[in-house]
């Protein structure tokens, strides 16, 4: 297949992307996740039946590098509300803290199987560990949305669900900087891991502000998709090209635009919509990234991972039944359900992978896959016992129409 | 932008521009110097995105002192390119050539889209005329002054007469090219209307199609002149031929499943478009169709044949007003200064030569087809804006004759900035003195994006 054939292939994948967020009628088909096209990606790659070959896979990277940016910057701008609803401060605090719990568990896990069991070195160890942890730290939200709008769920949980799952975001987006700044390459080397850091992050803050200002007071739809998109491959270019992270520095510019811009509102409303189109190509290319033929140290440490991010999940949802009055009763299903992971772990990964293409991407992009199916399988039946348990679905009956009671996101 | 020929831009709104230019530049300048050697297709995505912004913002703060907007675009390439501060590297501009394809397939289907049959059929004599008369004069007289400056040419040098004269007859053609979105972008602004106005947008969208067949038609005649192998028969024009009805018919085929698409489904025009450039100019070029003569078919067919040449148009100027601002940057940034530096005489000379015939010819043309009064001392003025197509016809000659065709273009992009700084001005000009415009009503966004750029 040429370049033209996949180029083709992409857009239509995100055509058919538009019509699933487009459509009223069909929205609650397919998996929550996208993991269907991650296996389609995987299935014609290199891997199996070779119609899109490895060489052609990576001509596409600067598609896969500005498709991960772009839904950092669909996070960022989307980050703070759900619907019109803000998510409010302490369940950002309560989802950051839960990544951030996950995220040690399976961190822990990786660094001290990978440092018996494999032959990496140890500066690879480390890297690997960390960002496995932020891999697994996410809960994607399209998964609580799914899940809602398919069976008109409604009431503390369902909203508690959505608000973490948003919130998710902020923890393993941010700790990406920490971990692209530390690995060997970072630029400019002069300065501490630090000072990167937060060239990283200021460098997405400048020009979110930068954009709000431009934005101006009027809001012209169709003129403000030159601003961001100018700015945002600006930054995604620039973050790369100093081998830092770029989904990093379009999260944090989104996140600044949700924050300063007046048209906070139109912005999200303009490339919410953006965010399946971009997504589905995305994964297909994530897919026919992944290399399954690792050696089986690799695999078991993968395995072994997600064991570690199943029961942090679940010891983080038994928590919230001892302190979270929606989660009382249902704590296990509710820690099940925060298994569901997508666009933002698949993202990470393939933004390592770029960085740093070698063994630990492809044990990273094997986790990340994984996780995606695992997630699919696990997740919505969980949050779907979860919320028949907390009365606020009626069991097994979905429902066609539920647009009008949404506690996730428009 | 908070507006492309929008509400009035305050002192504010454009001391935020010029500081967000600044901005943009700065992170570039900031990250090219802390990574200098990257030649990579990361370094590709910064480069869109940073002749995105400055482009957009230099077009906007030019607009202040009367210049138009593809003048903005042009200078942030140059700006920002390899031969000044080098933050878009050959690289990268290499790299960016397949928004070349897109931006020309969009030009075209947008050029097609505006060409209405009703206007054509209004004015069919003087039309005949002035495309005759017009094109012909223009062809032949500014290959003559090619032809007796090209000592001072560097890219000529070595060539003997008759390579030369191919070289010349090239760009002569380019010389017919005129800018349809520059006339679109004038008209719309000013809701002129009147014989120059309505003239203007007729003769100029049907040179667009006289013009690709004259490229077309140039080039086979020239290839044997500047290779020096085999000569010109009957058989090429019979290839010509059939190229010519197969680009078109591939274009009303094009045209009608666009228009059935757009009745039918109407939803996700920046995929389809994005497929459509990216796609069918590869495809069209695989089984040997000229793709801006069949996507000039395409958009004429739905503009005539269906009632969805409105939502085309504005689909195109939705995906246009960003691909545009990049291939315009990008040409600018192409652009080889040193050369330039050598060149501008040159430039200066052939654009004024050009403007010179183009002038006599409307004259001469207007008199055999007994134009009014009005068309008669203004109707030239249209004529000398040249942008989007004119580049792109370039583009065209550089892929068929790289030996020399890198310095055509330069030379092309120098002469083209020249004729796109001072044509919409003098357009404007002219609608003003033949009392066509409608100066008190309130400014409108122009059919096509940026204002007075492209094509």
């Amino acid at each position: 297949m040429n370049a033209i054939a996949f180029l083709l292939g992409l857009l239509v994948l995100s055509y058919l992307g538009s019509i699933l967020v487009g459509g009223r009628t069909i929205r609650g088909f397919g998996l929550a996740s996208g993991a269907e096209y991650l296996v389609l990606g995987f299935v014609l790659g290199p891997q199996v039946l070779s119609v899109v070959n490895r060489s052609l896979v990576e001509s596409f990277q600067p598609v896969v590098l500005v498709g991960v940016s772009w839904l950092g910057l669909v996070l960022g701008v989307s980050y703070l509300r759900v619907g019109q609803r803000p998510v409010p401060a302490p369940r950002v605090a309560l989802s950051v803290a839960l990544s951030a719990l996950v995220s040690a568990c399976v961190s822990a896990t990786v660094f001290f199987g990978a440092s018996y069991f494999s032959p990496l070195p140890r500066s690879q160890v480390i890297a690997l560990a960390a960002t496995a942890g932020l891999i697994c730290s996410e809960t994607t939200r399209h998964s609580v949305r799914w899940v809602v709008e398919r069976y008109g769920a409604k009431g503390p949980l369902a909203d508690l669900a959505a608000d973490t799952a948003r919130a998710s975001a902020l923890f393993p987006a941010f700790s990406l900087a920490i971990v692209c700044a530390w690995l060997p390459g970072a630029a400019p080397p002069a300065f501490s891991v630090v000072g990167r850091v937060l060239i990283t992050l200021g460098l997405g803050m400048v020009l979110g502000f930068t954009a709000a200002l431009l934005l101006g007071r009027e809001f012209r739809r169709d003129e403000s998709w030159g601003i961001l998109l100018g700015t945002s491959l600006l930054g995604t270019g620039a973050a790369a090209r100093l081998n830092l992270s770029p989904l990093s520095t379009t999260f944090a510019m989104g996140l600044t635009l949700a924050l300063v811009s007046r048209h906070r509102d139109d912005i999200k409303a303009m490339i919410t919509p953006t965010e399946k189109p971009v997504l589905l190509p995305v994964l297909l290319l994530a897919g026919a990234y992944v290399n399954a033929k690792l050696p089986l140290p690799l695999l078991v440490l993968v395995a072994t991972a997600m064991a570690a991010k199943i029961l942090g999940r679940v010891f983080c949802g038994a928590l919230l039944s001892l302190t979270a009055k929606p989660v009382k009763g249902v704590g296990l299903e509710f820690g099940g359900s925060m298994l569901s992971c997508g666009a933002l772990g698949v993202a990470v990964a393939l933004a390592f992978s770029i960085r740093h293409p070698g063994v630990v991407a492809d044990t990273l992009l094997l986790l990340a896959s994984v996780g995606v199916l695992l997630g699919e399988w696990l997740g919505p039946g969980s949050l779907r016992r979860a919320l028949a348990r907390a009365g606020e679905i009626k069991p097994e009956t979905p429902t066609e129409d539920s647009q009008s009671n949404l506690p996730s996101e428009a | 932008m908070s507006g492309h020929g929008g509400s009035k831009k305050t002192a504010s709104t454009r001391a935020i521009q010029a500081a967000s230019l600044l901005v943009t530049f700065g992170v570039l300048y900031g990250v090219t110097r802390l990574t200098p050697e990257l030649e990579t297709h990361l370094g590709t995505v910064a480069a869109v995105g940073f002749l995105l912004l400055a482009g957009t913002l230099m077009s906007e703060l030019l607009e202040t002192i009367g210049l138009p907007h593809l003048s903005g675009y042009l200078l942030a390439g140059i700006i920002g390119g390899p031969h000044i501060l080098h933050l878009v590297d050959h690289h990268t501009v290499t790299e960016l050539s397949p928004v070349n394809t897109l931006a020309l397939s969009l030009i075209a289907l947008a050029g097609g889209a505006a060409l209405r049959v009703g206007t054509l059929r209004s004015v069919p004599r003087r039309l005949a005329w002035a495309t005759l008369i017009r094109s012909t004069c223009v062809l032949v007289c500014v290959a003559g002054v090619f032809l007796a400056i090209s000592s001072f040419i560097p890219f000529t040098h070595g060539l003997d007469t008759k390579p030369l004269i191919g070289v010349a007859l090239l760009w002569g053609v380019l010389a017919v090219a005129r800018s349809p979105s520059a006339c679109m972008g004038i008209l719309a602004q000013t809701r002129a209307k009147g014989p120059v106005a309505t003239f203007a947008l007729a003769f100029i969208m049907l040179s667009d199609v006289v013009v690709v067949i004259l490229l077309a038609s140039m080039l086979m005649l020239a290839r044997p002149l500047i290779s020096g192998s085999g000569g010109i028969s009957l058989e090429d024009f019979s290839v010509l031929g059939h190229e010519l009805l197969a680009s078109i018919a591939v274009g009303v085929t094009l045209g009608l499943g666009l228009a059935i698409y757009l009745r039918l489904v109407g939803r996700q025009l920046l995929l389809v478009l994005l497929a459509i450039g990216f796609g069918l100019s590869d495809t069209f070029a695989y089984i040997h169709v000229d793709s801006l003569l069949a996507f000039l078919a395409a958009g004429f067919v739905v503009t005539n044949l269906s009632d969805q040449g409105p939502k085309l148009l504005h689909s195109i100027e939705q995906t246009g007003s960003v691909v545009f601002v990049v291939f315009f940057a990008t040409a600018g940034a192409h652009l080889d200064i040193p050369l330039l530096r050598r060149l501008w005489p040159v430039a200066v000379t052939l654009c004024a030569s050009r403007a010179l015939i183009t002038v006599v010819a409307s004259r001469i043309s207007s008199r055999l087809a007994d134009d009014p009064p009005m068309l008669k001392r203004w109707g030239w003025s249209s004529l000398v804006s040249q942008a989007g197509l004119a580049l792109g016809l370039s583009v065209v000659i550089v892929k068929a004759f790289p030996s020399f065709g890198e310095g055509f273009r330069s030379l092309a992009i120098a002469a083209v900035a020249l004729n796109e700084m001072f044509g919409p001005i003098l357009f404007k000009f002219a609608l003003d003195r033949s009392g066509e415009t409608d100066s008190g009503a309130p400014e409108v966004r122009p059919s096509l994006p940026p204002a007075p750029a492209t094509k």
